[in-house]
């Protein structure tokens, strides 16, 4: 199987430091001559590239004299800060960082595959399941910070005589949502993948171009709606009764 | 209309009968057997989907057009419930990768 550039660059520079924390945490690689894989590489890639960015936009923020950087930072902050606003309730700003943060990743995650030489790491499970189980920590995080352990009180229903029965169904549903968040992503991105390669063995020129656009589109979408469904997570954690 | 569905269920029941008239062990579902289960369920999630799908955006255009001051909220509300419906196919997607 082919490996990416950038794959082979990482497995024979730091080859060792990798083994040798994958040997502690218990789990060695299947392939000890390249434990690095795809997807791992190009996530570190996509963290690295929003740093930079980020830490390029650093010293030209500017309040009379913005630049093109500043205006794009501008509306994606805009846009998250409203979307949180309007669905977590009035203290969900506190919580901006991490939608933020959720959607730039996911949305450069998706995108880094359509350039060549790179893949997109969602398409594999294990990274829409990391993100999706970071989100349900920090759904649940917020809900303890926010109302105490009374937090427990709004999986046990309406009626004390009802909570035998409502247990296991809150547990059961609060269980379906990293799921669901997990299998949407992977299978929106792998479905992608898989019928964009299709179209490119069917016919070979300008029909794949259209499917590069949906990836392009799906992308983005599926950055957007993980980010929204984690804000109605955490906004259905920290209402108050009133 | 409801009594032709029910009519085709019962035949539908009706003509797998000789389907009990298998040897012991006939139950094994071989490689062809579980591709075209696969294809049906896919194709029947997607069918469903489609109509779930068509009805979210008919309703939410007509509430746009009865109220054009709640587009924003009513645009939300769309895309939320078009991604939910659209994982319940992607779920069958899944299923069709494992069973193959």
């Amino acid at each position: 199987m082919e490996h990416l550039w950038i794959t082979d660059i990482f497995n024979r520079v730091l080859a060792g430091p990798a083994n040798a924390l994958l040997n502690a945490l218990g789990t060695p690689s299947k392939d000890p001559a390249r434990p690095w894989t795809d997807w791992m590489v190009c996530e570190i890639v996509v963290a690295l590239l929003l740093i930079i960015i980020c830490a390029t936009l650093r010293p030209r923020l500017s309040l009379h004299n913005p630049g093109k950087l500043q205006h794009l930072a501008e509306i994606t902050y805009d846009f998250v800060h409203a979307s949180a606003e309007e669905i977590v309730g009035p203290n969900g700003v506190r919580y901006l960082p991490y939608f933020g943060a959720l959607f730039l990743f996911i949305l450069a995650m998706n995108l880094i595959g359509l350039i060549p030489g790179f893949e997109s790491p969602t398409m594999h499970t294990m990274v829409p399941l990391g993100l999706a189980v970071a989100t349900f920590v920090f759904y649940h995080y917020a809900g303890i910070r926010q109302q105490g352990f009374a937090y427990i009180k709004q999986f046990l229903g309406p009626f004390w005589w009802l909570s035998w029965l409502m247990l296991p169904i809150e547990v059961i549903s609060q269980l379906a949502r990293p799921l669901s968040l997990t299998v949407r992503l992977f299978a929106n991105m792998f479905a992608g993948e898989q019928v964009y390669l299709t179209f490119v063995a069917l016919t070979k020129i300008i029909i794949p171009v259209i499917f590069i656009g949906l990836h392009f589109f799906v992308g983005f979408l599926q950055a957007y709606i993980f980010m929204l469904l984690a804000m109605v997570y955490v906004g259905g954690a920290v209402a108050k009764e009133e | 209309m409801k009594n032709k569905l029910v009519l085709l269920v019962i035949s539908m029941l009706a003509l797998a009968g000789p389907m009990l008239a298998q040897g012991a062990g006939a139950g094994n579902p071989t490689d062809a057997n579980r591709r075209a289960a696969a294809y049906i369920a896919m194709g029947i999630a997607s069918g469903l989907c489609g109509l779930g799908q068509g009805r979210a955006t008919a309703s939410a255009a007509e509430a746009m057009a009865r109220n054009p001051g709640a587009v924003a909220a009513i645009r939300v509300a769309l895309i939320l419930g078009l991604v939910l419906i659209e994982s319940l196919a992607l779920y069958t997607l899944v299923i069709t990768f494992i069973a193959q």
